[in-house]
């Protein structure tokens, strides 16, 4: 009989407190996050900053048009150098090849 | 740097020259003076009057060299060969001028320096697949075999070319379409900076593979008298 009793204790205790575990459980993190979202809000509103003197733009698209276009005349100038050392080593080829002509009495 | 030494060549070669250095100077001062600053983007906006020009003399370029390179296999001519060298030298130049002009605009458009959208990815491609074709070229004197090689990837850069035109309609991407496609257009003094600024680069992309064409020409021409002494 006692054992009946203590079984019938435990029992109901487990049906009352486990659904009111269950709901206390994710009442902690809520509880938590509402507290850092009004922290979150609070500094967010405590660092609003006026602007002052004229709004500068965080990409300087001057800069990068400037840095286009001496790339584009840089390139070309490059490629030209290219083009008047291959034409240059050509011509010394060349001249080097007439100088073996004539020593070795070609015409 | 000298003229190319053809028969006929040197006054259409000087005309073509002084029109192009002319075209300039009113294409920089139509680009600058005369078309207004984008609303949206700012003057950051202006590099698009030579960075989508370029991407056309990218297209002459490569296409040249692949015309080159088809016929040299067909007819095994060295000024084909020539040609093929010529093209795809000068539309990789151009190519770099794409692709370097294009990340400065879309630090300012888009936030980031790159990202592989479809037209960007097919041009990177495009890009090596030259790179590939000159560096065959570069290993010491090509032989015949490294020749045929080089113009069998020139015709498989070829196949790129309509992929990166193409892409901005097939595939979803960022890249803008004002001038092709749905794109909405430009005001008309910006017509008249790029039209101008495609006159002017054409120009110089018809003069830099004459004159790159002809000194290649050249080179082969002495590599064969020096062939030809060394066997006498």
């Amino acid at each position: 009989m006692r054992a009946l009793i203590a079984a019938l204790v435990l029992g109901c205790t487990m049906l009352i407190t486990s659904p009111a575990l269950a709901d206390e459980q994710p009442a902690e993190p809520d509880g938590g996050s509402s507290e850092t979202k009004e922290d979150a809000a609070e500094e967010r509103a405590a660092q609003f900053v006026g602007v002052r003197g004229p709004e500068a733009e965080s990409v300087p698209g001057g800069a990068l048009m400037l840095g286009a276009y001496a790339i584009v005349w840089a390139l070309l100038f490059l490629y030209l150098m290219r083009m008047r050392g291959l034409q240059r080593n050509t011509a010394d080829e060349l001249e080097r090849l007439s100088a073996e002509i004539r020593a070795s009495g070609g015409s | 740097m000298n003229r190319p030494r053809q028969s006929g060549g040197s006054t259409a070669w000087s005309l073509i020259c002084f029109t192009t250095l002319a075209l300039f100077a009113v294409t920089l001062y139509t680009i600058f003076v005369v078309a207004p600053v984008e609303q949206q983007m700012g003057i950051v906006q202006k590099i698009f009057y030579f960075h989508v020009p370029s991407a056309y003399a990218m297209y002459i370029g490569f296409g040249v060299s692949a015309v080159g390179s088809a016929v040299y296999l067909l007819k095994r001519d060295p000024k084909w060969d020539a040609l093929g060298v010529a093209g795809a030298e000068v539309g990789s130049l151009f190519c770099l001028i794409v692709l370097l002009t294009g990340p400065l605009w879309a630090r300012k458009a888009w936030g980031v320096w790159w990202t592989w959208d479809p037209r960007l990815t097919t041009t990177l491609l495009a890009g090596m697949i030259f790179a590939a074709y000159l560096s065959l070229r570069s290993m010491g004197s090509a032989g015949e075999v490294e020749k045929r090689f080089a113009a069998g990837l020139a015709l498989f850069g070829l196949v790129d070319l309509p992929l990166i035109h193409y892409s901005v309609q097939r595939w979803r991407g960022v890249h803008p379409t004002v001038i092709t496609g749905k794109g909405g257009g430009l005001e008309s003094e910006m017509y008249w900076a790029l039209g101008l600024s495609f006159i002017a680069f054409t120009g110089l992309a018809v003069l830099l593979i004459w004159v790159r064409a002809s000194a290649e020409r050249q080179r082969e021409q002495t590599a064969a008298l020096r062939f030809e002494l060394m066997h006498r």
